[in-house]
């Protein structure tokens, strides 16, 4: 390049610059990785380091592992075969036998198996609400369980109860709600006469036995002066509501059996009739979660009964608070299966009448008795509960 | 009814895939949650047990018949059975007599047991469903140690019976009936006692004797309207040993509707029945007689039948059931035979009994009226 500008291009100098390039580049990416992975780390750094303050391990113990998700499904696990044992000794059967001791990993086997079939969606249904119905009943029906109180003490101060509001009572009947709402819509969706009428039955279902449902825990918000579900099972620490509230508490379990929908409510999926209602196309692993959601639902409703009107973690004082709980919680479900193996099955509009005609003045009644009581009867009833 | 009514109409097959119907379709027209047209379908479980019975020796011919239903398998050969000791003009030991009248109404029982059951479970309800069923093991047990096989009997053969009663048999058959008759008052108690039971059945269904009779039902879909028309006294069989007993042709009668009966009724009479046939089974066990079970030359005879045409009919648990035969001479195998199973008008009657009644009453009807579809399509 002697006496003027090289326009050239020098062939020689680009190859020798060639590694340098290349060098370059690759620093360009790893420092694009490195920052990446740097980012995550610190996350995870993050995550960790807050999980692992012991107050944070635990409440993602009790939310996670017991008595939050983990436990639950284990319960349902459990409820499933306990149903099952329970029917079949009213029935004149055994029940489940050869799987594990007493049948009691029938229901793995039947998991298994349920997984392992075909997936078959019609032609006609919408595939992707097809699809994610059944996912989002059994997870809704699931939440509200983060509301039922386990323990006297609350999560905060260290004890079982995962967490509270100030409005989960109304807030796990909104959850509730939405229930009969995805059966609808699966009915809808699924594209077949039967799981249509199937879904309207449903939604029939709950337009009869909701409001008596809802008025029946009335009374338990009142006397405890408190929304929460937390609050109205520590109100509960010297008198059981159930003693206040009798006809609340039939009347409450009544109405979530009809909720529900299993025997003698169970018109939403009568077999005889409709096939298998709003789940008659769900196959396989569908299926198998309608059948968990049913079974969480009546197990829901267990717990809220229990909380509500038997004094949740209250009990025998020298049991831990969620021992106490789940006795009662037991107890309460061995009343659903019975009630469900007992009686013929309503037709859907005999459901509205005994509902409406029945359940809705009784519940009423005794929410008036029980205020009456409470003015006019000071003396006697404040003390009962606590107060003044 | 106005058109513009059906325009909103929807049909809907009831069956022949649907869990509750085993072998038959029903077209289902629903405005809203009622039914306003029912079209019942023969022919989805159609076996051509007419055509296959000229193909039969008369020996082979009952084992076809009892296949027709086998929940009555003793009672539905017999038609057959009849007849064709009708054309042969064969003698009965009167101790072949007395057996069959016993498994017959043991059948009876059977049948009932488990039509009880399955209303029960199409009514949404499996424990009452299963106890019955229980009842019913002790029946079948009764059947096996007797013929081998517990439904496809083939007890009856022109001329007697083929298998003799043991003592075994004869303890099995007073463990059932003494058990039945037991657990029966309970569960009548139970059953009709029951509020939700009594919600769904009564006035469901609802006819009265002159619809009745105008669509050819018999059995206990007629006698639960009050109508004492049974065959075991209008017109007692020579060949079977109702004379020997006494008994009363169970009805049911409902101050309520009298000359109608609804679900409820029908369930009142199909107790009624089980009743009756216990008392007979317990009439008939000691005044079994000795002797043949079989005319020893009946095999002979009922090789080849002469030229003839003979018509034979039993009261079964569902209505009348009945069989026309013709032979030619020398013939080897029926000429023709013409079955008439009862339930064929009782599933015909759907169609002008079902409309108007609320979708999920139509398996209430159905099943109050206990169709098997092996006695429409034959």
């Amino acid at each position: 390049m002697i006496g003027g500008v090289m326009l050239q291009f020098d062939f020689f100098a680009w190859l020798a610059g060639i590694p340098d390039w290349i060098l370059g580049v690759l620093k360009w990416i790893y420092g694009i990785f490195s920052y990446v992975f740097h980012w995550i780390f610190n996350v995870f750094t993050w995550i960790w380091t807050t999980i692992f303050i012991p107050k944070n391990f635990m409440f993602l113990f009790r939310a996670v592992i017991f008595p939050g998700l983990i436990f639950v499904v284990m319960a349902l696990i459990w409820a499933v075969w306990f149903t099952r044992k329970l029917w079949g000794r009213i029935q004149d059967r055994r029940g489940p036998l050869h799987m594990g001791k007493y049948g009691g990993l029938q229901l793995f086997a039947d998991a298994i198996k349920l997984i392992g079939k075909e997936t078959i969606i019609p032609d006609k249904a919408k595939r992707w609400m097809f699809r994610f119905l059944p996912g989002l009943l059994l997870v809704i029906v699931l939440l509200p369980f983060a509301f039922i109180p386990w323990d006297t003490v609350s999560a905060v101060d260290g004890g079982w109860a995962i967490s509270d509001l100030n409005v989960s009572l109304v807030l796990a009947f909104a959850f509730l709600t939405a229930v009969p709402v995805i059966a609808l819509l699966a009915g809808w969706v699924s594209g077949s006469k039967y799981t249509l009428i199937g879904g309207f039955r449903a939604a029939n279902n709950q337009f009869a036995a909701e409001i008596p449902m809802i008025i029946s825990t009335i009374g338990c918000a009142f006397l405890a002066r408190s929304l929460s579900i937390f609050d109205i099972s520590m109100a509960q620490s010297s008198l059981w509501f159930a003693i206040l509230l009798p006809i609340n508490l039939a009347t409450f379990l009544v109405a979530a059996i009809a909720s529900v929908g299993v025997f003698p409510f169970d018109a939403p999926v009568a077999d005889s009739e409709i096939i298998f209602g709003w789940r008659t196309e769900y196959t396989g692993i569908y299926f198998t979660l309608t059948y968990f959601a049913e079974f969480a639902e009546q197990m829901l409703y267990s717990a809220l009964i229990v909380a509500l009107f038997l004094g949740g973690p209250n009990g025998l004082p020298f049991l831990p608070g969620p021992v106490n709980f789940i006795i009662k919680f037991l107890i309460t479900f061995f009343f659903f299966v019975l009630v469900s193996s007992s009686f013929q099955r309503l037709r859907q509009d005999q459901i509205v009448y005994f509902c409406w005609k029945y359940l809705l003045p009784l519940a009423v009644l005794n929410v008036i008795v029980i205020m009456f009581a409470v003015v006019y009867l000071p003396g006697l009833m404040l003390p009962l509960l606590g107060v003044g | 009814m106005s058109p513009d009514i059906l325009d909103g109409s929807m049909d809907i097959w009831f069956g022949p895939q649907h869990v509750s119907a085993h072998g038959w379709a029903t077209k289902l027209t629903l405005v809203g949650d009622y039914i306003v047209e029912c079209d019942p379908n023969a022919g989805y479980f159609h076996r051509s047990a007419e055509k296959v019975l000229e193909f039969k020796n008369f020996r082979q011919g009952p084992l076809v018949l009892e296949r027709m239903c086998m929940l009555e398998a003793f009672l539905a050969e017999y038609p057959y059975v009849a007849a064709v000791e009708k054309i042969a003009e064969l003698e009965i030991p009167e101790r072949a007599k007395v057996m069959r009248t016993i498994m017959m109404e043991m059948s009876r029982i059977h049948s009932i047991q488990f039509w009880w059951g399955q209303f029960n479970a199409e009514l949404g309800f499996f424990t009452m469903a299963l106890w019955p069923w229980v009842d019913r093991e002790y029946s079948l047990d009764v059947f096996e140690e007797l013929t081998g096989s517990r439904h496809t009997v083939s007890f009856s053969t022109p001329g007697g019976v083929k298998y003799d009663f043991t003592e075994k048999v004869m303890t099995q058959l007073n463990r059932a009936i003494d058990r039945f008759e037991d657990r029966l008052v309970k569960f009548k108690d139970m059953q009709l006692g029951s509020p939700t039971f009594r919600a769904r059945t009564e006035n469901i269904g609802l006819y009265d004797v002159k619809q009745g009779l105008k669509w050819g039902l018999s059995g206990p879909p007629i006698k639960a309207c009050g109508v004492p028309m049974d065959l075991r006294k209008d017109d007692p069989d020579p060949n079977l040993a109702y004379d020997m007993v006494d008994f009363d042709v169970p009805i049911t009668e409902n101050p309520e509707h009298p000359g109608q009966s609804d679900a409820f009724d029908r369930m009142e009479q199909r107790f009624a029945e089980a009743e009756t046939a216990v008392s007979i089974i317990k009439q008939l066990i000691p005044q079994i007689p000795e002797g043949d079970i079989v005319d020893p030359k009946a095999r002979g005879k009922a090789n080849r039948l002469p030229e003839g045409e003979a018509y034979a009919r039993v009261e079964g648990t569902r209505g009348i059931t009945s069989v026309w035969l013709k032979t030619e001479e020398k013939g080897q195998t029926a000429y023709r035979a013409k079955i008439r199973g009862p339930c064929i008008a009782s599933y015909y009657a759907l169609k002008d009994l079902v409309p108007g009644s609320k979708f999920a009453d139509f398996i209430v009807i159905f099943g109050s009226l206990d169709p098997y579809p092996g006695w429409w399509d034959r």
